[in-house]
C-alpha cells in the first residue's frame, strides 16, 4: 500500500525538475481561476495537461483517476447551474420549477472546465513527479529540512500504520473479535482496534524522535542532500517566464480586462 | 571510552530512582554486554549514556557520565549524538520515514550533520556492503522484513561513525546467521577502536564476542566480569538471565550428582564437549 501516486517511468515529463512541474501547476490554477474565459482552462486541458500525461505515459491512470474525481463534481455542477442558474434567461428547456438556460450551462462550463483544470493539473504533477526528489528539490531551494520531513514522512507512515492496524485487527480476530453483522455492530467490534492503535502511536513518536534525534536531526551543521536533483538554466527561465504570465494574468484580472 | 561513576536516576515526578550506583567502564575499542530482565532499566541506561537522559527526557541524574572524559549531559543533544551513536530497541522507529528508499534512509544522518554528498555516497556504499544489504538500497524502507529492516536501522547508526555506539537489543528481529553478522561487525568496529555497549538476551553471543558482561539488576550493575565467569555464576537466574545451553545442562548433570561440583562449568560447544569428556573419564 502506499499513499503516493506516483508511477516511476522514463520520460521528459519525470525528468524535468519537480520544482518546475509544481510551478507550472500552481502557476495554471491561478492563471484558470484568474483569467475568467471558460476557453483558456479547457485549452490548457487540451493543449497542455493531456499531451503532458501521454508523453508520461500516465494517461490511463490520469483517465481513470480523474473520472473517478472529477465527473461526480462535473454532474452536480451542470445539474445545479444549469436547471436552477438565478440569472438565466435564455431558455432550452423546462421540467416543471427546473429551467435549462444557456446563461446557466456557460456558468458550470465555467466553472467546471477551472476546476478540471486544477484536478488534471495536480494529477500529472502527482503522477510525474518521485515524492522524495520534490523534497530534496524544495530542500535545495531553501525549504526548511524540518518541513520536508513533516511533509515525506506523513506521506509514508500513513501506510505503515495502516499495516500494523490491520495487524492488530487480525490479532484481535483471532481472539474472538467478530467483523460481520451491521454497520453499527460492525462500528463497535472497532473499538479495541482504537487503543492499541492510538496508544502504539504515542510510544511510536515518542522512540522515532529519540531515533531521529540520535542521527543528528536537530544538528545546527548547514544539512546537505544526499540525492542532486537537475535544474538546469532553460527549466529555471522557464519556471520564471510562467510565473509572469500567471502574475500578468492575475493583474490583468484585478484591472477589469476579462470582465 | 565511556564511564559511569554511581549514576543513579529517577524519572520526572517521581522520587524513585530506577537506577541506582550504576558503575560502568567501557575502554576504547572494547564491547561490553549488559543482560538483565525485561523493564530493569536497560533502555533508561542506553539514554543516560547517549545523552538523551536527563537532556530531552527530563528526570533526575546523579553521579557521572563520561564519553572520553567529556561529561555527557554537559553537551548540547547534537554535539552528544556525534559522539555516542544509539541504535534503539525497534526498528521500526529507528526508520526515519521520510526517504523513500533504503539508500537515502541510510544518509539521512549524514545529510543533518553536513556531511559533503560525495564522502556521503562512499560510507552509505560502505556500510551497505558491510552489512550485505546492498540488495535492498533501492527498496522503500518500508517494504522490508523486520529482519532487513533492523539492518537497515543497524546501517543508519554505524554510517555516522562515532567513536562509542549503544546498541539496545539490535538483534531482536534477525535469524541466527543474521544475529552472527552483526556480532561479528561489532568485533570489526571494535578492532578499529570504537567502543560497544550492547545491551542483548542472546547471551551465547555475548560470550562470543563481548570482553565483558555486566549484570543489570535491582536498578543496580549487580555483577560484572569475562563473558565465561559471569554466564557460569549460579546466581544468574535469580537475576532473571538466562546463560547458554551447555551451561545450563552441565549445571543440570551437576545438580543430579553426575558430575563433579567442583568442575568449572562450560559456556560453549567445545568446553561442554570438554567438560563431559574429562567427567565421564573421571567416573
Amino acid at each position: 500500500m502506499t499513499t503516493t501516486l506516483y508511477e516511476d517511468r522514463e520520460s521528459v515529463i519525470h525528468r524535468l525538475n519537480p520544482v518546475t512541474k509544481l510551478v507550472a501547476m500552481l502557476s495554471i490554477i491561478i492563471i484558470v481561476f484568474a483569467v475568467q474565459i471558460w476557453w483558456v482552462a479547457l485549452g490548457i486541458i487540451v493543449f497542455v495537461v493531456v499531451p503532458a500525461a501521454v508523453v508520461s505515459g500516465t494517461g490511463g491512470r490520469l483517465l481513470s483517476l480523474s473520472l473517478k474525481l472529477l465527473l461526480p463534481i462535473l454532474i452536480v455542477l451542470v445539474l445545479l447551474q444549469g436547471l436552477f442558474f438565478p440569472e438565466g434567461t435564455t431558455v432550452l428547456a423546462e421540467f416543471g420549477p427546473a429551467r435549462v438556460t444557456v446563461e446557466g450551462l456557460m456558468f458550470a462550463l465555467g466553472i467546471g472546465s477551472r476546476i478540471a483544470a486544477l484536478v488534471l493539473c495536480s494529477l500529472v504533477l502527482l503522477l510525474t513527479t518521485n515524492p522524495a526528489l520534490l523534497m530534496t528539490s524544495l530542500t535545495q531551494k531553501g525549504m526548511s529540512p524540518k518541513m520536508s520531513y513533516v511533509i515525506s514522512s506523513t506521506l509514508q507512515i500513513i501506510p505503515a500504520f495502516h499495516t500494523r492496524a490491520q495487524s492488530i485487527l487480525l490479532a484481535q480476530q483471532a481472539r474472538g473479535l467478530r467483523l460481520k453483522g451491521n454497520p453499527l455492530r460492525r462500528a463497535g467490534a472497532l473499538l479495541p482496534l482504537v487503543s492499541p492503535l492510538v496508544l502504539g502511536m504515542f510510544t511510536d513518536v515518542e522512540e522515532r524522535s529519540t531515533a531521529m534525534e540520535a542521527r543528528g536531526f536537530s544538528s545546527p551543521a548547514t544539512h546537505t542532500s544526499f540525492v542532486i536533483v537537475d535544474d538546469p538554466l532553460g527549466q529555471k527561465i522557464a519556471r520564471w517566464l510562467i510565473v509572469a504570465i500567471a502574475v500578468t494574468s492575475v493583474v490583468l484580472s484585478l484591472l477589469g480586462v476579462f470582465k | 571510552m565511556i564511564e559511569l561513576r554511581d549514576v543513579a536516576y529517577a524519572y520526572p515526578d517521581t522520587d524513585r530512582y530506577v537506577l541506582d550506583g550504576i558503575d560502568l567502564t567501557v575502554a576504547r575499542g572494547e564491547v561490553v554486554g549488559v543482560v538483565g530482565a525485561s523493564g530493569v532499566g536497560k533502555t533508561t541506561l542506553a539514554k543516560i549514556i547517549a545523552g538523551f537522559i536527563p537532556n530531552v527526557e527530563g528526570g533526575t541524574l546523579d553521579g557521572s557520565v563520561t564519553v572520553d572524559t567529556v561529561p555527557i549531559s554537559s553537551l548540547p543533544l547534537a554535539e552528544a549524538v556525534a559522539q555516542v551513536g544509539l541504535v534503539i530497541q525497534n526498528p521500526f522507529n529507528q526508520i526515519s520515514g521520510a526517504k523513500f528508499t533504503v539508500r537515502e534512509e541510510i544518509a539521512f544522518g549524514l545529510e543533518n550533520t553536513g556531511v559533503p554528498r560525495e564522502e556521503m555516497i562512499t560510507r552509505v556504499s560502505d556500510v551497505a556492503k558491510l552489512l550485505r544489504i546492498e540488495h535492498l538500497l533501492d527498496r522503500s524502507p518500508y517494504a522490508l522484513s523486520g529482519g532487513q529492516m533492523q539492518l537497515v536501522a543497524i546501517a543508519s547508526v554505524i554510517v555516522m561513525g562515532t567513536p562509542v555506539l549503544v546498541m539496545d537489543e539490535p538483534t531482536s528481529q534477525l535469524d541466527p546467521g543474521g544475529s552472527r553478522m552483526v556480532f561479528d561487525i561489532i568485533s570489526a568496529l571494535t578492532d578499529a577502536g570504537t567502543s560497544v555497549l550492547i545491551f542483548e538476551h542472546k547471551v551465547e553471543l555475548l560470550r562470543e564476542h563481548a570482553d565483558r558482561i555486566a549484570v543489570l539488576a535491582d536498578g543496580r550493575i549487580v555483577h560484572q566480569d569475562t563473558p565465561r565467569a559471569v554466564l557460569t555464576d549460579d546466581r544468574l537466574e535469580s537475576w532473571s538471565v538466562g546463560s547458554t545451553r551447555y551451561t545450563r545442562a552441565a549445571r543440570a548433570a551437576r545438580d543430579a550428582g553426575l558430575t563433579n561440583p567442583e568442575a568449572a562449568l562450560p559456556v560453549s560447544l567445545s568446553d561442554s564437549t570438554d567438560y563431559f569428556t574429562t567427567q565421564r573419564a573421571g567416573r
